[in-house]
């Protein structure tokens, strides 16, 4: 145990990256200028040869003479040196000799040779009269996009020969080649590769198009990049037009049936709100299943705060070859974010904006104020057990004047409205010859569809790249984003009690009930009848003033230094900053205000995250091998701060918490906790003629959060692929273009323990007046026992893939198969609470995780017509396998007033064999028909009556007959995404789905009860004539009484009951855009490069047996072992937008 | 160039050895450097007393949930379900916890000088009054107990065994006699809630009362509570209050009646009012009184200042959205608080009444016949009831009651006085074993022996294989 005084963690961050830097710069530099004056004598040189480079021959000259050579540009290395052959020459002569012909000059300064390329278009490449049979054509020309903008740098080889030239600025080339049968072979990263034949031509136009063929893709890996075919991990891969495309304002949502594996699961329908993504299911109870975000190789970021539109690409590392190099953290799979950056060329400034409106999805049908009031009267009178009837609530005369009064008032129309959004992203970005750059910013302007509800984000990045010299560049990432938003309590969490949520009680207060008292203050329910207890709707939805402000910034900045050939050093440090200021304040006219004569509630929090990452790589052609070496240093920390402060009691109302010297009571709880991660990381990648693929990894977490007996934590990864296609078997084919086997394995960790869990602990706040007075006194209390033994969850995955491409590429297929095995599993192990303790934080279980993923995606129309239809389906199965030395381990949430998740009624269990989700009660089996009256009785019931199953058969309905009743993990999910294109107009239609997924449905609890409910349900409820139905009849006491029976049904108030449980199956219609680019012709007159409009519609139809506002939600995000109950959940919306691209 | 990298390297290792991965705990404090003063050693027992109070109020407000098998609070039926009551078992247990930790610290000389010896007594006095108070309410739902003392051995590690019934009393009456020793008969230093002397006296005398009925039966011990239920009343440290009406009241609630008790204040305060009260106004009627048990209370004063049966005029019967009679006692929130659902009410765990009642009880049974004073004791309560009036529906005691009619007397008393509060109707049910004949006619079918000790809960008998359930439920 250590036990050292505060403030030891002040020490200096051991981090001073930029420090680092600047120094290592100058230490180079030095070097550099050493070698430079290094003293040399001149000698005779003796060369003779053929088609080499000029890498080669320098580094020829080099060994023979004592000169040293700069590069003011790496790519003149390359450059082919035809015929070289002179006898004792000087170094002078050898290169004007050798650079004939090429687009170089040199410079002697001293004893080192400066090679310069030529300026571009300077370049003009004559016949040399030493070579005449090898260079006869000149070929010039100009090489453009699809849209007929100019394209440089694009790379010009004369095929079979080392010949080769680039294009300049303005997209135009020249080259000589040997003869009109020489090919030119055209290819510039991102596009389709072209050769064409020289033939007659002396001026060419060539047009490339993007490059359909992904496998040609660069993939952004953990601490690297690798192209697409030497992957052997499973990875999926979104380019930045995937998320933009959707005319979506978030980028968590975009991915939701884009991905294959990945679950996204919006829970809430705020504007702002949460969303749960699930890489591959869920293998924690207590550490949190999300996925570790990088964003341009700076890890825990958020995907809530990004602008979709700086999105390059986005990768989603998915099994443990992938996720292993991140070690203790990738144990839920790692999301890599990579930002755009502009292109040598003069700028682009893009912009991207949408207008849209919101709408709720659809309200909960209610009885009109005639029927609710009938159905009152009705269960008032049922309550007649001591021989005298209750007079109704409603009098026959009031019952006239309502029903004159119509349907009454829907609170749900006075909640809910029409909202507007509006999202406006603007960006620049450009490059010279030595510096690429983009700037943007963005700004999302969301109303909510709930009254009172907001949300603001505004974003800004910079990213900026720099070669400073041939060996050493420089680059930097700068995001900033300021988010306000404002909604009033929904769901389970916050402060607010459920009765005083409008998103609870709108639906369930009467339409009886008038907004506004005749003096303009909001009415209460009347008392005696409905739901009495519940606060005025539209008053707890608009009267809390909620302010909620995040500032996140971060900066990352690296330099990347090629050391050796192949050998690149990269030293990035960085760090992010949040800050988030949440201030509600309640008013008298808030039941929560009114409770504590005012309450203002201020959260503040405060993080510093800093990281510095050392990535050594190097990655060299050795004939058919290929090997890339990777060691990572790393090391980061976190420091987190919170502070909430109540106040209460306010002599006036109008200050709240802009004065809280007029709160007489004032509670702060603050906390502040600091971790640190250090890490050492090795991995081997390996091919063999393309066909062999081997990557192996090795990664060492030290966590300041696990116990002193566990403090170092290692995880291996291995993976093999074997690209079959590039066999000589299947060379003389073209049907199969693409045919990969992959298989992976390795150990990934989840340190999401909170730091000081290992501690015993002594916890403040358990106040209490002890000494009787006004004042409370502190209580400090014993709150957890020590652990040292505590460490991270390791999971261990196997995976098991295939990809596969047909026609070249043109319909790919890619399937994985994963089995993941989490053990060490952290929870709490109960302790006996004769101990005083409830529990010890540990690892005791262990679960598993086994899915399939399928990928298709194919370009079913290629020609003028063009549909690319691209389909995902995963199914994860879960299966908690061990849980210490329990058989099932209950989870509360907590929830007064529904009879369900109190702590002696939790719905929601993990029970070893089955899987996380599982929910568990009586199981309802309809209502007692007239026919079943005689089995009825045996249970003391009458027909009408609720009918449960009597699950061990003793005649008796009570805790001993709780059986499963549910579960809300999905079977499987699925998207199916297909973007179709003629001429100027594309057109984009998502669908997806999850199938198999149990939601228990809270609120219905009290809307179908027949003492207070509104459901329109109510109205089917059980009579003689009505019998085929689930809603029980309201039988009136005295007939009870009449048949003498003794009811066996000793549920009490406990509503755990299947009937609550419901099929949240659903296929949604996700979203349809339909887009027209106006023809480039036309525009470039204008001097825009494209002008796009398009209208799109989000969450369009859902098909779904559910009958809640939404099948997706989850009131309790906390723990994913109790998912899937729904208890009045901000709904969600649909959305039409109408945008505009431009760029020029 | 071979140069640079090893500078490189030589700068990064230099620059990147890092600090250890110790952590240092920011905002709590570990056991071993904590219990160093009074104020520390004093904040343990308000946040023991949090949590059994935390057990007992929010919707367990005043327990109610725990003791709805007794015959005066509507709702149970006699079939009490394993693991019922388990949070009130934590709750005293966490209690248990705290008040240990600071009687192991105080006695191994973690306060050093920093208190005199009058101090450390007193210190320790409200500790140990504390926990023999818990271990009491404890031994009597649950019987065999495990007992978990300061000098116990770590409780987790080595699983103990149930204590018989006897031992644990044993304990409970070591802990209180040294509080009745050390505790001051007032304090001064502003407390007003603090355990005193005789509410050591006056809680000893319950304990051995309580042990001369079921299940211990030792008989002898009625002398000894007689004996300290007189020195608590002649001490006239605490005082009945005159009326009835003001028995429960704001100002009234700390003393002179009350002599230990949960407290609140606004800014801990109860459980919103409306748990229990009816509809009718504006309640939400969670708890609600036996409406047979209201019938049979006989028409006095008192019954009008405890129990909610009439409202102005119109009894219970006939309000609109509810059958049944509400508990009365607790609402004395005033109209402000009560509309704003906020509550300082609060619930005695010994008053003065109690203690007569305690006297005269076991006067009566020590002496084999009721004595004048046992008489006189009983009377006060019965009097007071009264409205100081002759009333036919309750008369008073007299000289002349058999052992048995007066012992009855008493407890139906109880029963009247000190109703809805902390369980006593529930405890004189079991020590005199009369649950099976008073419980309403509508559950007796229900009833067993077994239901005069509540489940070990399912949790601690799964972890530890040495307990044993009590008969009459399942294991888990």
């Amino acid at each position: 145990m250590i036990s050292q005084p505060n403030g030891k963690y002040t020490e200096k961050p051991c981090l001073p990256f930029i420090a680092l830097s600047v120094k290592l710069t100058i230490i180079l530099l030095t070097t550099l200028v050493l070698q430079v004056n290094a003293e040399s004598y001149g000698r005779q040189l003796s060369i003779n040869q053929k088609n080499i480079s000029v890498a080669t021959l320098l580094q020829i000259i080099k060994k023979q003479s004592d000169y040293h050579f700069l590069y003011d540009n790496l790519q003149v290395k390359e450059m082919v040196i035809r015929n070289v052959s002179v006898n004792n020459a000087s170094v002078e002569d050898v290169l004007k000799e050798s650079f004939k012909g090429l687009p170089l000059s040199y410079k002697i300064v001293r004893k080192t040779i400066v090679v310069k390329q030529l300026s571009e278009t300077a370049v003009t490449i004559s016949p040399s009269s030493d070579q005449p049979a090898l260079q006869t054509e000149t070929v010039s020309g100009l090489v453009t996009d699809a849209n007929g903008a100019p394209l440089q740098k694009v790379s010009i080889v004369e095929k079979g020969t080392m010949n080769g030239t680039t294009t300049d600025a303005g997209g135009s080339f020249s080259i000589t080649v040997q003869d009109k049968k020489s090919i030119l072979v055209f290819s510039y990263v991102g596009y389709e590769g072209q050769e064409i034949t020289v033939g007659n031509q002396s001026y060419i136009k060539v047009a490339l198009v993007p490059a359909a063929d992904a496998l040609s893709d660069i993939v952004v890996v953990g601490y690297g990049k690798q192209k697409k075919s030497d992957l052997t991990g499973s990875i999926s891969s979104l380019k930045g037009d995937d998320v933009t495309d959707l005319g979506t304002q978030r980028v968590d949502q975009a991915l939701q049936g884009k991905a294959s594996g990945v679950l996204v699961m919006n829970t809430d329908g705020a504007p702002g709100g949460n969303t749960t993504i699930r890489v591959r299911g869920m293998n924690s109870v207590l550490g949190g299943n999300n996925a570790l975000v990088v964003i341009d190789g700076l890890q825990g970021g958020s995907l809530n705060n990004i602008n979709p539109n700086d999105i390059e690409s986005i990768e989603i590392l998915k099994d443990a070859s992938a996720t292993a190099i991140y070690g203790s953290q990738g144990a839920n799979g790692v999301i890599l974010i990579t930002t755009k950056l502009g292109r040598r060329g003069k700028p682009t400034i893009t912009y991207d904006g949408f207008y849209g409106m919101q709408k709720i999805l659809k309200t909960l049908p209610i009885m009109s104020g005639l029927d609710f009031a009938k159905t009152v009267n009705a269960n008032k009178q049922s309550q007649n057990g001591n021989g005298f009837t209750p007079p109704p609530v409603f009098t026959d005369r009031q019952l006239d004047s309502i029903a004159a009064l119509g349907f009454g008032v829907n609170w749900q129309d006075v909640i809910y409205r029409s909202a507007p959004l509006q999202n406006h992203a603007l960006s620049i970005a450009g490059g010279t010859e030595n510096t690429k750059y983009m700037v943007s910013g963005g700004y999302l302007d969301q109303k909510g569809i709930m009254v009172n509800s907001f949300y603001k984000r505004f974003t800004v990045r910079a990213n900026l790249q720099t070669d400073i010299t041939d060996w050493a560049s420089f680059s930097v990432n700068w995001s900033a984003a300021k988010e306000q938003g404002n909604a009033p309590s929904f769901g389970s969490s916050g402060d607010v009690a459920f009765n005083q949520k409008p998103a609870n009680s709108a639906p369930r207060w009467d339409p009886l009930q008038p907004i506004y008292n005749p003096d303009g203050s909001y009415h209460q329910h009347d008392p005696g009848y409905g739901a009495y207890d519940v606060w005025n709707p539209l008053a707890s939805a608009v009267e809390p003033k909620i302010d909620n402000n995040t500032i996140t910034n971060s900066l990352f900045a690296s330099l990347d230094f090629k050391i050796l050939k192949g050998l690149t050093l990269r030293i990035s440090g960085g760090g992010s900053i949040g800050d988030v200021d949440n201030s509600t304040f309640s008013n008298l006219k808030t039941g929560q205000g009114l409770g504590a004569n005012g309450q203002g509630i201020i959260t503040r929090m405060l993080w510093r995250y800093y990281q510095n990452s050392n990535i050594l790589t190097y990655d060299r052609y050795f004939g058919k091998h290929h090997l890339t070496l990777t060691g990572v240093q790393e090391q980061s920390s976190n420091y987190s701060k919170y502070e909430r402060l109540t106040a209460e009691n306010y002599a006036t109302d109008i200050t709240g918490n802009n004065n809280l010297g007029g709160a007489k009571r004032i509670v702060v709880y603050n906390s502040n906790s600091f971790r640190q991660l250090q890490s050492y990381m090795g991995r081997i990648n390996y091919s063999f003629d393309d066909k062999y693929l081997l990557t192996a990894s090795i990664r060492g977490d030290g966590s300041s959060v696990f116990g002193a007996n566990n403090k170092w934590g290692y995880f291996p990864s291995f993976s093999l692929a074997w690209n079959v296609v590039n066999e000589n078997f299947l060379k003389d084919q073209n049907i199969v273009s693409n045919l990969k086997l992959r298989y992976s394995w390795g150990i990934t960790g989840n340190q999401a323990i909170q730091p000081y869990q290992t501690f015993a602990t002594i916890g403040s706040g358990a106040n209490y007046p002890y000494n009787g007075t006004d004042q409370t006194d502190l209580g400090y209390y014993v709150a957890s026992p020590a652990n040292p033994n505590l460490k991270w969850e390791n999971t261990q995955q196997n995976n098991y893939g295939i990809d596969l491409g047909f026609f070249n590429n043109r319909l790919n297929i890619t399937a994985d198969y994963y089995t993941k095995h989490t053990r060490d599993l952290l929870m709490y192990r109960s302790l006996p609470n004769y101990t005083g303790y409830s529990n010890l934080i540990d690892n005791v279980g262990s679960m598993e995780n086994k899915g399939i993923e399928l990928m298709i995606n194919g370009d079913i129309l290629d020609k003028e017509l063009k549909w690319n239809s691209g389909f995902t389906i995963s199914s994860n199965k879960n299966k908690v396998l061990s849980l210490g030395e329990y058989e099932r381990i209950p989870f509360y949430t907590s929830n007064g007033g529904y009879g369900i998740g109190d702590v002696d009624k939790p719905l929601m269990y993990l029970i070893a064999g089955h899987s996380m989700g599982e929910m568990v009660g009586y199981k309802f089996l309809g209502i007692w028909s007239t026919k079943e009256q005689a089995e009825a009785a045996k249970y003391g019931q009458l027909p009408g009556d609720e009918k449960f199953f009597d699950a061990n058969g003793d005649g008796k309905i009570n805790v001993d007959d709780i059986v499963v009743i549910g579960n809300a993990m999905p079977k499987y999910i699925f998207g199916w995404n297909n973007r179709f294109s003629y001429k100027g107009f594309d057109l984009n239609l998502l669908i997806q789905g999850s199938q198999g997924n149990d939601l228990f449905n809270i609120p219905r609890v009290r809307m179908e009860a027949s003492y207070e409910g509104t459901s329109a349900r109510l109205l089917e409820r059980w009579t003689v004539d009505n019998q085929n139905t689930d809603v029980p009849a309201i039988t009136d006491d005295l007939t009870r009484q009449a048949a003498n029976l003794t009811s066996q049904v000793n549920i009490g108030f406990d509503n755990r009951s299947s009937r609550w449980v419901e099929d949240a199956s659903y296929v949604r219609l996700q979203n349809v855009t339909l887009g027209y680019t106006l023809p480039a012709e036309l525009i470039r007159r204008i001097h825009f490069k494209t002008i796009r409009v398009y209208v799109s519609a989000t969450n369009l139809y859902t098909w779904t047996k559910y009958s809640g506002y939404t099948p997706e939600v989850s009131s309790y995000n906390e723990n994913d072992a109790s998912i899937g109950v729904d208890f009045s959940s901000y709904p969600q919306s649909r959305i039409v937008n109408v945008g505009l691209n431009l760029s020029f | 160039m071979y140069k640079k990298i090893i500078y490189i390297l030589i700068i990064s290792v230099t620059f990147f050895s890092c600090k250890k991965l110790a952590e240092t705990p920011l905002s709590f404090v570990e056991p071993t450097s904590f219990y160093q003063t009074k104020a520390q050693i004093e904040a343990a027992y308000a946040a023991a007393m949090n949590s059994v109070w935390s057990g007992w109020s929010g919707y367990q407000y005043p327990g109610i949930q725990y003791f709805n098998h007794d015959d005066q609070i509507g709702g149970g039926n006699l079939v009490i379900p394993n693991n019922f009551s388990a949070d009130l078992w934590r709750r005293h247990y966490e209690a248990i916890l705290n008040l240990n930790s600071a009687i192991a610290a105080m006695k191994s000389g973690n306060l050093g000088t920093s208190v005199d010896a009058t101090t450390y007594d007193q210190l320790l006095g409200q500790a140990l009054f504390l926990r023999g108070w818990n271990y009491f309410c404890l031994v009597r739902l649950w019987g065999d107990l495990p007992l978990v003392l300061d000098d116990t051995e770590d409780a987790i590690a080595n699983p103990p065994s149930r204590t018989p019934v006897k031992d644990v009393y044993t304990a409970i009456i070591a802990d209180l006699t040294t509080a009745v020793a050390n505790l001051p008969a007032k304090w001064n230093d502003g407390s007003i809630t603090k355990p005193t002397r005789d509410a050591a006296k006056g809680m000893l005398a319950k304990v051995y009362l309580t042990m001369a009925t079921a299940p211990l039966n030792e008989t002898d011990n009625y002398a000894k509570a007689a004996g300290l239920a007189k020195e608590v009343i002649d001490a006239n440290t605490y005082t009945l209050i005159h009326d009835i009406d003001k028995v429960f009241t704001l100002d009234t609630r700390y003393g002179p009646e009350v002599m230990f008790t949960f407290t609140a204040n606004y800014a801990d305060g109860t459980m919103s009012p409306q748990v229990w009260t009816p509809p009718v106004l504006n309640g939400w009627g969670d708890f609600s009184v036996q409406p047979q048990w209201a019938e049979a209370y006989p028409e006095t004063p008192r019954k009008d200042a405890y129990v909610l049966h009439t409202l102005n005029g119109v009894k219970y019967t006939n309000w609109p959205g509810t059958s049944t009679p509400y508990i009365k006692k607790y609402m004395y929130d005033t109209p402000e608080d009560y509309a704003a659902y906020r509550s300082v009410v609060t619930l005695p765990i010994l008053r003065l009444a109690d203690v007569y009642l305690i006297f005269a009880e076991a006067d009566n049974m020590a002496n084999g016949a009721p004595t004048q004073a046992a008489i006189d004791a009983v009377n006060k309560i019965i009097d007071r009831a009264n409205g100081y009036a002759a009333n036919a529906n309750h008369p008073l005691a007299t000289i002349g009651m058999s052992r048995d009619a007066f012992d009855a007397l008493v407890i139906e008393e109880r029963n009247q006085e000190l109703c809805f509060e902390t369980g006593d109707r529930w405890y004189d049910l079991c020590r005199k074993r009369i649950l099976g004949e008073k419980t309403i006619e509508f559950y007796r079918q229900n009833f067993t022996d077994d239901d005069y000790l509540y489940p070990i809960p399912d949790n601690d008998i799964r972890l530890n294989q040495n307990l044993n359930q009590n008969k009459g439920y399942s294991m888990p």
